[in-house]
């Protein structure tokens, strides 16, 4: 019952996106008007919300007749662990997915932009809509029936079910991802809309600034949840799955600053970017979703792989064929000095779009050596750590250096760079001379500082500025200052994290510097489908004593053991205990203890770059709600410099 | 020279000075690392998915670490050290490929994308003259009759693409047929047999009991009748198959273990229920044995 009625949304929904794209092409190509277009959008987002209410039904009212609820649904899993299941596996998540890029595309439809280019962006969303209906429809239908019903199923990935930050993770994910489908509709519509297209980058800016607070907001919590579930005592592995979203992160870093320079305008790094984003997206879904590149996040694996592949070689060739017809919009005049904002914009650039080739290049090599050698290569962090992470450390002194550049040609730059460069060395001194962090992170910390101390001058001379453009330059400020925050708790984290990890007796205790835990006792239980071992400890260090529980736990269903560990969180340090092993007979437990620093500090950092971008992204939609856009754009390059 | 700019100088000097040491002792490598952790973070184990020896937890991590201490302690350099195990496990031991043949992609591809994007900078700031009039002529929109085709083709072109979806997911429909969805009381299963043949009987009757509350069943019964009989606990074996014989008088599983059970609580009443499970079932791949133990 609810299957049928999930297909029936499916194919209502397919039908619908099909209709959506050849309904704004009629507005587009023959001038039709956009009524029906808009109601066709709306009808698509229905039809995504029936199939996702459909199957979150299925899942609650725990009917295993419904293919996805008998392979992740089950009985003894809790309403809010059976509702985020939804996304926990891959037929559901499509679900999700199409739902996000549904809402986006009826939110954009509502609109009022020129209607050439709003028609022609809203058909480029309806084909990737099409494609996802069509894909979920045909390919991977959660709602077909299940002969015989079983009684129950196994519930979702038990690794899933640890974190309250699974509920609100690959939704965001998918807000920063699908976000990103508007700037890349919008710059393949604009060369197709003529003048009208010069508008285009005015309106995909808040679009694109609120994808990329979720994204990044995304990126973090995933982080997050890798370093209190997954146990191994880091949060960032370098996997192919993190590198999936850190990549159209990058290039729609980039793209948020080349936007903003009118000087960058008229050249197609904008164009490009825009679509790189998107493509990326859609490759990270191809490798991650296709199980082509194995990795511990490797549950996601499906058939699909020739399907998104298809896709991505169609985004590529459309961006590609597109941006070869160029930017609409007009060229700048003159030429800027060499000392400006676009210099910085354009250094900032080719240093993301580096960093982005070294992710991709890293994450898909595996792919590319199996069949040539057949021996699997895979990549490990020391390739990110000598490749990725000296060009992060010069995207941060970047930051630092570009606020200083207020005027182009600016001769007042160096003395404004002298304060910010002190503090750098004198952090590097201090730093270097008190402990041995190790050459990057010494570098990292001399570069935070740097921007950090030119961020706060910057600070200082915000007040005498217009109230929008003040917002705006804060956004900016909280971003980078935000930036530096993350670079200070990678670098803090990983030179002076320390770790312990030893087999003990009860009351035998595990040292780390000042941190020492005892073990109390160790405590079995079973039920509920899965046996749970913890180990009570107690704590001595920051002056205060405590008992800590980490657990180790074996789902029988999935055949899966997980462990859940304790982490006593501080200002500049964590403490973070994982049981790892319990002797049979409970005597002895093997007990990792480790201390680290500023990871505190890297959490609040990413808060701060989420933060400055949603300030940004409401000053630029009050913006563009504020000045309807005119028939034919005077002179996009003034609304730009403002808009800078 | 004033007082204040000498000052400044100093000063200036100073901090290059310090902060030229920090840097110095951060590039040196740090005595107090644990040169078996170095090496071991260099190499990958071969059991686990995407962690290094120095952080795995496998007993194949453990040894190899101990590999390293001991070439170490016979006084073998890293490179060596490395070499060694390259011989032995092939280049995918190594954390991060050697720079030679299809690795050096790994460097070529983002110096080509600097090189690449810088050149296209460049060429944003300093554009040749001519390009001003080539953006001018972008955007001339199709009209009338080739619009109309245009709008007839993206139709087509719609219908090709959900066509291709289909046709694809059929295909793969046809290759890779969906596995049935994982029986959770059958994992169960399949894991205290495992348990079983590991012979922990303790272990595996206590998954037993798990699936018995889900699928009641006279096999899972004396599954769990037979683990507990291995485990030592002949009365709990005993009074398991006697809830399966009370069921089905006959089952020859339950005569059989339920006979064995009584060898240790009553073994006055054995003989007389193994010879019973004899009668029942003379073919029993247990039958010559029983039969040797109770004429025996």
């Amino acid at each position: 019952m609810l299957g049928d009625l999930g297909t029936a949304g499916l194919t209502a929904g397919l039908t619908s996106a099909s209709l959506t794209v050849l309904l704004w092409l009629r507005v587009a190509l023959l001038g039709a008007p956009a009524r029906a277009a808009r109601v066709a959008t709306v009808v698509t987002l229905l039809a995504a919300a029936l199939a996702c209410g459909a199957l979150e039904a299925a899942l609650l009212r725990r009917d295993f007749s419904v293919r996805f609820v008998a392979e992740n649904g089950g009985r003894h899993v809790s309403v809010y662990d059976t509702v985020t299941s939804l996304w926990s596996a891959l037929d559901g998540s499509l679900l999700l997915w199409l739902l996000v890029l549904c809402g986006y595309a009826a939110l954009l439809a509502r609109r009022r932009h020129p209607r050439r280019l709003h028609a022609y962006a809203m058909a480029v969303v309806g084909v990737v809509t099409t494609f996802f209906f069509a894909l979920s429809t045909l390919a991977a239908n959660p709602f077909r029936a299940v002969h015989p019903v079983p009684v129950d199923g196994p519930g979702p990935n038990p690794l899933l079910q640890q974190h309250p930050a699974m509920g609100v993770h690959p939704p965001l994910l998918y807000l920063g991802y699908l976000g990103l489908v508007v700037p890349f509709a919008l710059a393949l519509a604009a060369p197709l809309a003529g003048v009208e297209g010069r508008d285009w980058l005015r309106i995909a800016r808040p679009w694109t600034l609120a994808a990329w607070s979720a994204l990044t907001a995304g990126i973090a919590l995933g982080a997050w949840w890798s370093y209190a579930v997954l146990g191994w005592g880091g949060y960032w592995a370098w996997d192919p799955v993190e590198n999936a979203s850190l990549l159209p992160w990058l290039t729609a870093t980039a793209f948020l600053h080349t936007m903003l320079s009118g000087a960058v305008r008229h050249a197609r790094w904008n164009t490009v970017l825009a679509c790189a984003s998107f493509v990326l997206v859609l490759l990270g879904t191809f490798l991650t979703r296709s199980g082509a590149v194995a990795s511990v996040h490797a549950f996601t694996e499906s058939p699909l792989g020739p399907l998104l592949l298809g896709l991505v070689l169609l985004a590529v060739l459309a961006s590609t064929l597109l941006a070869a017809r160029g930017d609409p919009a007009p060229p700048s005049p003159r030429t800027p000095p060499l000392l400006s904002r676009a210099t910085a914009v354009l250094v900032n650039g080719v240093l993301l779009v580096t960093i982005a080739a070294a992710v991709l290049i890293g994450t898909i090599f595996p792919l590319l050596t199996e069949p040539l050698t057949g021996a699997r290569t895979n990549v490990g962090p020391g390739y990110y750590q000598r490749t990725a992470v000296p060009l992060a450390v010069a995207v941060l002194l970047l930051a630092g250096v570009a606020p200083a550049v207020r005027r182009a040609g600016d001769r007042a730059v160096a003395r404004r760079l002298v304060l910010p460069a002190v503090a750098a060395l004198a952090t590097v001194a201090a730093v270097g001379l008190i402990s041995r962090p190790g050459l990057p992170a010494l570098v990292a910390f001399g570069a935070a500082a740097f921007t950090l101390t030119g961020l706060a001058g910057q600070l200082g001379s915000m007040q005498r500025r217009r109230r929008g453009v003040r917002t705006v330059r804060l956004a900016a400020v909280l971003a980078h200052a935000g930036l530096a925050l993350v670079a200070v708790g990678v670098a803090g984290s990983s030179a002076y994290g320390q770790a312990q990890e030893r087999t003990v007796r009860t009351g035998e205790t595990v040292r780390v510097s000042d941190v020492s835990v005892r073990l109390v006792a160790v405590d079995r239980s079973a039920g509920n489908g899965r046996m749970v071992v913890q180990a009570r400890l107690a704590l001595t260090g920051d002056g205060s004593d405590r008992t800590v529980a980490p657990r180790l736990w074996y789902d029988t269903a999935r055949d899966t053991a997980v462990t859940v560990p304790r982490i006593d969180t501080g200002v500049l340090r964590d403490t973070y205990v994982t049981l790892l092993a319990v002797a049979a007979d409970g005597s002895t437990a093997t007990v990792r203890l480790a201390v680290n620093p500023l990871v505190g500090v890297l959490w609040l950092g990413a808060a701060l770059i989420v933060g400055g971008g949603l300030l940004a992204f409401a000053a630029s939609a009050r913006r563009v709600r504020r000045r309807p856009p005119p028939s034919v754009p005077v002179d996009p390059p003034t609304a730009l410099r403002v808009a800078a | 020279m004033s007082w204040r700019r000498l000052l400044g100088v100093l000063a200036v000097a100073a901090l290059l000075a310090g902060a030229g040491t920090g840097l110095l002792r951060s590039s040196a490598p740090d005595p107090d690392t644990d040169p078996v952790r170095t090496i071991a973070a260099g190499l990958r184990c071969p059991a686990c998915q995407g962690e290094s020896v120095a952080d795995s937890q496998s007993p194949i991590a453990a040894a190899m670490r101990q590999a390293v201490a001991d070439q170490l302690a016979r006084g073998r350099s890293p490179a060596e050290i490395r070499r060694w195990f390259v011989e032995r496990y092939g280049d995918e031991v190594l954390a991060d490929p050697p720079a030679r043949g299809l690795p050096l992609l790994l460097w070529a591809v983002p110096a080509l994308a600097l090189l690449g994007a810088g050149a296209a900078a460049v060429r944003t700031l300093r554009p040749p003259r001519r390009r001003a009039s080539a953006a001018a002529a972008v955007g001339s929109a199709p009209a009338g009759v080739a619009a109309r085709r245009v709008w007839w083709l993206s139709c087509a072109a719609v219908v090709a693409l959900v066509a291709a979806v289909a046709v694809v997911a059929g295909r793969l429909e046809d290759a890779q047929p969906q596995a049935p969805p994982a029986d959770p009381v059958a994992v169960t299963l399949q894991l205290a047999r495992e348990l079983e043949q590991q012979q922990r009987y303790d272990a595996a009757a206590e998954l037993y009991r798990d699936a018995l509350r889900e699928l009641p069943d006279d096999g899972v019964q004396l599954r769990l009748a037979f683990a507990l009989l291995r485990a030592g606990d002949a009365a709990g074996a005993e009074r398991t198959a006697r809830e399966v014989l009370t069921r089905s008088p006959d089952s020859p599983d339950g005569l059989l273990v339920l006979g064995l059970a009584q060898r240790s609580t009553r073994p006055e009443e054995a003989p007389q229920t193994l010879r019973r499970f004899l009668t029942v079932a003379p073919r029993h791949p247990a039958a010559e044995e029983i039969s040797r133990l109770v004429d025996g």
